[in-house]
């Protein structure tokens, strides 16, 4: 997937003259976080149950080294295969060459991520190795050439119409119809074929549980379940923050996860898998391969403030919630990521340098943060990502600040810490505000503030202040 | 008669000077005495937003020096209220003496509704207006200070008012501060949600406790619908909703 993070006010530009998009964004954010709220509605205690996934997500990165040692000895144990990456590359590497050692023409994928972050199926199309996406959602997009619009409905904004007619292009579908289960079915029948002689399956992982060596996946199609079971060798990829210390852990989070995403108290699927098939069983995976890839996040782990960002869950609830989310849709986000968790990840994976617009096209209005099960404090972490850039934090990468700017805040700064300074620069700069002023408001401006009169006004700055009031009222 | 510190924020000091008026005699008709630190000078939220942390940190100290000895410091802003309260001791957290200082001030800090509801236990400040309002709920005020029901409560005692429902009251107006200048197309396009919510609603003036929602959503009102008006909860209370709180 080509990274267009340093394209984000283009793309959302577009993306806000779409008018199909436009009609969706009104729609279907709100019904999903509606869908939340009667999901959560099902807990005893709601607070309790994300202060519970809080704790539970800050404990497993407090940990992480420790736990991911553990998970490794019990997942060996239970006798899978572990593969460290450290980066995409070595991820991708891994997997093409174990693909070209067992032969196979193709694999089936389940819907994943950290795939898509690692661009994956490109790289083993390039090799003569075709990957299909099996979650519905995400072969409509494979399909269509297009990144995910939203991290759990991949392809959620496309018009029924343009979904016949790419199945009537690309998955042998019959009769054109518009009729979602007559849909969903043509695309069964197609990907039914491939699970059926399929001899390698790649999915995700949700969570990874320390104490069992267990891998688990939740979904609703089936076909994470298909891609695990019915090749011989399966391949589960996982980011090395997936782990969690228990089982007991890891179902608090299935029960945060599932409401969180769809309002569901629990997926139609969840697939646990301890080891491949063991000598006694009848079905199951030959081989299990687990690759746990790094891909910067063990850097991102050793600054404090940052590895928050970890704990995510890849609910989405913070896309459902956001105001720019709800405006500009997850495409104009570049990357795989979008909504305020891509906000707050790919600056970490890609570097404050690449991701500008991502952390500062925010209000800060924390509603991310309040409905995010894991205790992610997004508004804080986009003041940290503007602080670094500041400092041109070498680290992050941070991006040195315009010199005007800079400039700006040094004289602010000077001027609000002395009283007299401060009233000497208020006289100072009123005239120049309220230059173009006309009937104590300001209509137009040009410069470095047109962007707020393109469409509002501006009271004048006021001739006297409340300060300089102050005496009158004092004495009233 | 208790003493009160106002924290007039500077969006209120500079462009809305009214809104800080209607904040000291509301204050007095309620039987506080209203006290006003002339060195005070901007809380360094625009700073914090932006990145800027050193200079941020400066300010905070002049701020703390300036209101550290009030037993009650109360502003007609929720944004500038989270910035004393929450961003404060954050910044200061590696200056232990500044950082006690910070967190002792911070308990003491209120939005003006919240300190009229909790604190003075008031509802009716013998406010009156003969027809429909209805409420923004601000960022900062619901989700930062988790106020929501002080300004409601204040509303319903206004004899006459009849306070009506908001459509996606709890989004967000656009404005963010430097987002609402930086990224326009957005800003705008969150902001005539919020006003189209606003017309829909049948209520005759829209009603919040924040400056900086008041200059977005009253900046795109005036430049667009010049009949409709705004108004910050304090002058709507104050002046019984007969003002005008755009301009100055």
């Amino acid at each position: 997937m080509e990274i267009k993070t340093d394209q984000f006010t283009e793309l959302a530009k577009k993306e806000l003259k779409d008018e199909r998009t436009r009609i969706f964004l009104k729609s279907m954010p709100p019904v999903l976080t509606e869908k939340r709220e009667i999901g959560l509605a099902s807990l005893p205690d709601i607070p309790a149950a994300m202060a519970y996934g809080a704790a539970i997500r800050a404990e497993a990165i407090a940990r992480l080294p420790e736990l991911l040692e553990e998970f490794e000895k019990n997942a060996l144990a239970n006798g899978a295969k572990v593969f460290w990456a450290r980066d995409d590359k070595e991820a991708n590497e891994f997997i093409k060459n174990l693909a070209i050692e067992r032969g196979v023409k193709y694999v089936t994928k389940g819907k994943s991520m950290v795939t898509e972050e690692m661009a994956l199926n490109e790289l083993l199309s390039e090799n003569g190795i075709e990957a299909w996406e099996t979650d519905l959602g995400e072969f409509i997009a494979q399909q269509l050439h297009r990144p995910p619009f939203h991290i759990v409905g991949p392809a959620i904004n496309v018009p029924v119409e343009e979904i016949r007619d790419i199945f009537m292009e690309k998955a042998n579908m019959k009769e054109p119809t518009l009729d979602p289960v007559q849909l969903g079915l043509a695309a069964r029948l197609f990907l039914r074929d491939k699970f059926h002689h399929v001899e390698m399956g790649i999915t995700g992982v949700n969570v990874a549980v320390a104490e069992t060596g267990t891998i688990i996946n939740v979904e609703n199609e089936g076909n994470i379940r298909f891609t695990k079971s019915s090749p011989r060798t399966q391949v589960s990829v996982m980011s090395l923050e997936k782990v969690v210390p228990t089982m007991k852990d890891a179902l608090h989070l299935i029960r945060l996860l599932c409401r969180n995403c769809t309002g569901q108290r629990l997926s139609a699927y969840v697939s646990m898998d301890s080891g491949p098939k063991k000598k006694d069983e009848i079905d199951g995976p030959e081989e299990l391969f687990i690759i746990i890839v790094d891909n910067g996040r063990s850097k991102i782990y050793q600054d404090l403030k940052a590895r928050d960002a970890l704990r995510c869950i890849r609910c989405a609830a913070c896309l459902n919630i956001c105001p720019v989310y709800r405006q500009v849709g997850g495409y104009a986000y570049g990357w795989a990521y979008s909504g305020p968790m891509g906000q707050v990840l790919n600056p970490l994976l890609l570097g404050l340098e690449r991701t500008q617009e991502l952390y500062r096209a925010t209000t800060l209005c924390g509603a991310c943060k309040s409905v995010c099960p894991v205790g992610i404090d997004h508004p804080s972490m986009f003041l940290y990502y503007r602080a670094k850039d500041v400092l041109e934090d070498p680290d992050l990468k941070g991006k040195k600040r315009p010199w005007i700017e800079e400039k700006f805040f040094k004289m602010w700064g000077r001027a609000a810490i002395r009283p007299w300074l401060w009233d000497l620069g208020v006289c100072m700069a009123r005239p120049v505000i309220n230059k173009d002023a006309s009937h104590g408001i300001i209509s137009k401006a040009k410069g470095p503030f047109e962007g707020w009169f393109r469409t509002r006004d501006l009271p004048a700055m006021t001739g006297n202040t409340f300060h300089e009031r102050w005496k009158k009222i004092k004495k009233a | 008669m208790k003493d009160v510190s106002l924290f007039i924020p500077c969006t209120v000091d500079l462009f809305l000077p009214r809104i800080g008026e209607a904040t000291v005699s509301l204050l007095r008709r309620v039987g506080v005495n209203p006290i006003y630190h002339e060195e005070q000078t901007c809380c360094g939220q625009p700073a914090i937003n932006a990145g800027y942390q050193k200079e941020a940190r400066k300010v905070a100290k002049h701020f703390i020096s300036v209101f550290g000895e009030d037993e009650i410091v109360v502003s007609p802003s929720g944004s500038c209220v989270c910035t004393v309260k929450y961003h404060y001791p954050e910044l200061l957290a590696d200056e232990p003496r500044w950082l006690s200082r910070a967190e002792e001030l911070a308990s003491r800090v209120y939005e003006l509704s919240q300190y009229l509801v909790d604190v003075l236990k008031v509802e009716d400040v013998g406010a009156s207006f003969n027809g429909k309002v209805t409420y923004h709920e601000s960022c900062h005020i619901l989700r930062g200070l988790g106020v929501s029901a002080q300004p409601k409560k204040l509303i319903g005692a206004a004899k006459g008012a009849q306070l009506i429902p908001l459509n996606g009251a709890d989004s967000c107006c656009g404005f963010g501060g430097e987002f609402a200048n930086n990224f326009p197309d957005i800003s705008e396009s969150m902001l005539k949600d919020k006003v189209e919510n606003f017309l829909a609603s049948g209520a005759d003036v829209l009603l919040l406790c924040e400056p900086g929602c008041l200059l977005n959503i009253g900046g795109y009102l005036h430049r667009n619908h010049p009949g409709k008006r705004i108004m910050h909860l304090a002058s709507f209370l104050a002046y019984n909703g007969r003002e005008n709180d755009y301009g100055n």
